[in-house]
């Protein structure tokens, strides 16, 4: 996740150092208690905070408003009114993940990972504190707002791996399906809570003196490239994996691209180059492993034209229960659907992109194929997390993640599929996969961007 | 406007006065629907309850395909009666379970004119069948096919009369209670055509003069069993049926797109082949119209529908692709639904043209059809009227909405399955994966649970 961040298409932040780690003051206690056995209690924020911040309503957050304040350079209102933005939707964000964290059992929340997690959130909640009860209003609050902004996105960089390695040692404790339950909501709630907060970063960069004069009118509004091509971002994550392949076999498979290659989007282009790379691994691996890395790869991007069905229809006939993992409430949901309807361009139809990427690789075997969407935590071993390297099954993986540091401790972990659908489906998309054994793979992609923007 | 006059009737069957004004007040009344199926109009007579409760209460013995095709393997006198008597009891039990599902409806649906000629339809054939005696001889297994063949002739207008009552009856009821009545009559249907034409051409191949008690060779038909199905050769033929049918409403040859076949060509297994016909042929008709109505105006040769046959120890997977622009994402949510969406009302318009041609016109283009299709292979050409085959040949241009939810019925029912997916823009894949049935026993487990309805 790591490398997603730090790709060189938006300028980075330099991020605040001294930042606080609470654990550490509880290491002197006698007699020898480890750091982790238990959640410090110093955290500065207090129960009833939390759990008066959690019962908020927690608003969905769309594609059209992370651009409705406008095309960068924004003006000092419309920056401050993105600030105030990201400041109402992030606590009550936050206080229901540090809920969902206390809920789970203490045996593995007083794990040393998932502890350093919760640990991460308290500390982040505690730090939005002295705002989130007033607005901001000054220039220079919005700039001290911003660096906690990336503070907030700094110390959340590595959680899934920490995550994914800490329900490994607790595996004996908790059952599968309650962690992927658990991780489901975890990692959709990390996608919008981060795409908030980089979304304010990226636009207060874009916004300053300096970083725009040269450039010209830029597509990207914050995070968001509002003339996405799938077709380019297809092109350089093939570049990208097809190197390692070749590295790692001595092959690469080759790759037909067809359909409408010339198609445009809004959409978040970290998003799709993470899916993408993803899905072709996946692909490229099965042809080369199956023998078969003469047969190419082929990928259609179809576009749709625009449809009349909206966000707005689409979030209005979702219902929030407990067995879906969305990352806002009903509460929040019927909120936004009855009061934010004419105030965003919600009305205009979006575009739909459809990527299917078919291989010859030989398909998912049957007794796989219901496994594919599952974290499968349960099928690698602790020498496997600690030792990727050295497993062939997952080499690709592992080297494909040793490029962005701390994000190869995720590699071979299987999370690929169902990370890569959690992304496709934060804004309405989603991932389909049909095996057809003994012969190949189909993967369908589709991907929601945003009306037209002014 | 047919329930409150029924109502009257069967309550006040004395007030002759009474009645007659009001049927002078309906009279007027009479809407565009009531008229169109007049017919049916009539109401039904009252029954004693008693004699289904006690067919109701019976249970309903499941049969496999397996066991369909080893039964009539090696055919004999004994085997044939032992046949002829499962269908004899298996037959009303059946019809009895639907009628009662059927009854448990609310009373508006069930005196919707089309759901109420099924209702009769149901009835007449279980009396018919509940009153034949034990079958002894080959002469009263005769007799007995001739009544079963013309309860299946005359029930070939059932498809049709109950997607229309079930879209008629849409607001009546919630959908899903409506779904999923038609998904039970549906599959219910299937199972009892089965096991009666099954036994139909078990008789067939008994009366033949070159039959010999023996085993058959393994590219043969039993009974309506073809044992080495060929993917490629049905849809090669499916597909040439379909392409003719659209050239002969076109007039135009060029617009037509061709079909290409890859993959595992030589991939059999044992199926019902009028099944697969059925659900290849639309697939494939709906990628036809597709690809033409999205090349409609360009001079340019449409693309062609490619179809890969992928075989696996377990199972046949069949995928279509078509470049016919893909599936408007409104209407994706109600692809799979018999009574739900936004083109109900053409829907109903060409419903109501298939019963009239399931009896005439349809049926000649259907074996001329076939026939020019099927010459080119030499693919057995033994085949009865099924209701299918009204279905299978209509005009490429009558839509009637049930294609897919029908085919995913009918795929099912032999433990396989059907999946979409649609690139809006710019073309379909549908996956057909046949389950090869008869080297597994917990696909029979499947089977049964699913005849079990």
């Amino acid at each position: 996740m790591a490398d997603l961040l730090s790709r060189g298409w938006r300028p980075v932040l330099r991020f605040r150092s001294e930042r606080v780690r609470w654990y550490t003051s509880v290491a002197s206690f006698p007699p020898a208690v480890p750091t982790w056995s238990h959640p410090p209690s110093s955290a500065q924020i207090s129960d009833e905070e939390i759990n008066r911040l959690a019962a908020r309503p927690r608003r969905p957050v769309t594609l059209a408003d992370l651009v409705k304040h406008g095309r960068p350079p924004l003006s000092p209102n419309a920056l401050l009114s993105s600030a105030n933005y990201t400041l109402a939707l992030l606590p009550p964000r936050l206080a229901h993940r540090i809920q969902c964290l206390r809920n789970l059992p203490f045996i593995v929340v007083s794990n040393p990972h998932i502890s350093q997690i919760y640990n991460n959130y308290l500390h982040s909640i505690s730090t939005l504190l002295p705002y989130h009860k007033r607005h901001i209003t000054t220039l220079q609050e919005e700039e001290q707002f911003t660096e906690t902004m990336a503070d907030l996105v700094h110390t959340h960089n590595n959680t899934i791996p920490i995550l994914a390695r800490g329900f490994l040692e607790c595996r004996k404790y908790i059952t599968p399906s309650e962690v992927t339950k658990f991780l489901e909501q975890h990692l959709r709630a990390r996608i919008g809570t981060r795409l908030i907060a980089e979304q304010h970063i990226a636009l207060h960069m874009a916004s300053q003196p300096g970083s725009y004069e040269e450039k010209g009118v830029s597509p990207y509004i914050g995070v968001i490239d509002t003339a996405l091509r799938p077709a380019e971002i297809i092109r350089n994550c093939d570049a990208f994996v097809s190197e390692i392949c070749e590295l790692k076999y001595g092959v690469r498979p080759s790759l037909i691209l067809n359909g409408e290659v010339d198609a445009e989007f809004a959409h978040v282009p970290v998003h799709l180059e993470y899916i993408v790379t993803e899905l072709l691994k996946n692909a490229y691996r099965a042809t080369v492993e199956s023998g078969n890395e003469r047969k190419p790869v082929e990928i259609t991007i179809a576009a749709a034209p625009n449809a009349p069905h909206t966000k707005l229809e689409a979030l209005k006939s979702l219902l929030v229960s407990q067995d879906t993992s969305h990352d806002f409430s009903q509460e929040g949901l019927t909120e936004y659907c009855n009061t934010e309807g004419d105030a965003i361009p919600l009305n205009s139809a979006a575009q739909s992109i459809t990527i299917r990427i078919r291989d010859q690789g030989g398909g998912i075997a049957p007794d796989i194929l219901p496994n594919i969407w599952a974290f499968n935590f349960t099928t690698f071993s602790n020498n496997r997390t600690s030792n990727a390297d050295n497993d062939n099954i997952d080499a690709l993986n592992a080297i494909s993640g040793s490029g962005g540091g701390n994000s190869s401790s995720i590699a071979g972990l299987g999370y690929g599929l169902p990370l890569g659908r959690a992304y496709a489906e934060y804004f309405g998309g989603g991932i389909a996969v049909e095996s057809l054994y003994g012969f190949g793979t189909d993967v369908y992609l589709s991907l929601q961007g945003v009306g037209k923007i002014s | 406007m047919t329930l409150p006059l029924k109502l009257f009737q069967n309550q006040c069957e004395g007030s002759i006065i009474q009645y007659w004004f009001y049927k002078e007040q309906s009279g007027e009344r009479t809407s565009a629907s009531a008229k169109r199926c007049c017919k049916a109009a009539r109401p039904s007579p009252w029954r004693p309850a008693s004699i289904l409760d006690d067919w109701v209460d019976r249970p309903i013995r499941p049969i496999s395909l397996r066991q369909l095709f080893f039964f009539g393997r090696t055919l004999t006198e004994e085997r044939l009666i032992s046949s002829a008597n499962y269908v004899r009891s298996e037959l009303p039990t059946r019809l009895a379970h639907r009628l009662r599902d059927m009854q448990k409806l609310p009373y508006v649906v069930v005196t919707n004119p089309h759901l109420s000629t099924v209702y009769e339809l149901y009835y007449k054939a279980f009396e018919t069948l509940r009153r034949v005696p034990l079958i002894k001889t080959v002469e009263e297994n005769d007799e007995y096919c001739k009544a079963i063949s013309g309860t299946l002739k005359e029930h070939l207008a059932v498809i049709p009369n109950l997607v229309i009552g079930v879209l008629e009856c849409q607001d009546l009821v919630q959908p899903h209670i409506m779904e999923d009545f038609i998904n039970t009559m549906l599959r219910a249907r299937i199972s009892r055509r089965v096991i009666a034409e099954q036994h139909l051409a078990l008789t067939e191949t008994f009366d033949s003069p070159w039959h010999f008690p023996e085993k058959k060779s393994e590219s043969e038909f039993v009974g309506e069993v073809l044992l080495r199905c060929n993917a490629r050769d049905i849809v090669k033929q499916s597909g040439e049926l379909a392409q003719q049918l659209s050239r002969k409403a076109t007039n135009s040859d060029s617009a037509i797109p061709e079909i290409k076949i890859s993959g595992h060509l030589e991939a059999t297994f044992p199926y019902i082949q009028s099944h697969l016909e059925y659900i290849v042929g639309e697939l494939l008709r709906n990628s036809i119209l597709a690809v033409m109505e999205k090349n409609h105006g360009t001079c340019s040769k449409p693309p062609p529908i490619e179809v890969l046959i992928c075989e696996a120890p377990q199972h046949v997977v069949i995928r279509i692709s078509d470049q016919g622009g893909g599936i408007p994402r409104d209407i994706v949510p109600y692809l799979w639904s018999f009574n739900k969406g936004p083109k109900n009302a053409a829907r109903l318009r060409n419903l109501e043209k298939v019963p009239a041609m399931a009896a005439t016109v349809d049926e000649l283009q259907t074996s001329s059809a076939r026939q020019g299709a099927s010459s080119n292979h030499a693919l057995p050409e033994k085949r009865r009227d099924s209701s299918l085959s009204s279905l299978s040949s209509r005009p490429p241009n009558l839509r009637l909405g049930m294609g897919l939810p029908m085919s995913r019925v009918y795929a099912e029912y032999w433990a396989g399955s059907l999946q979409l997916h649609s690139l809006e823009g710019y073309g379909v894949d549908v996956f057909l994966q046949i389950s090869k049935l008869g080297n597994q026993n917990e696909q029979i487990n499947t089977r049964a649970s699913i005849d079990a309805v």
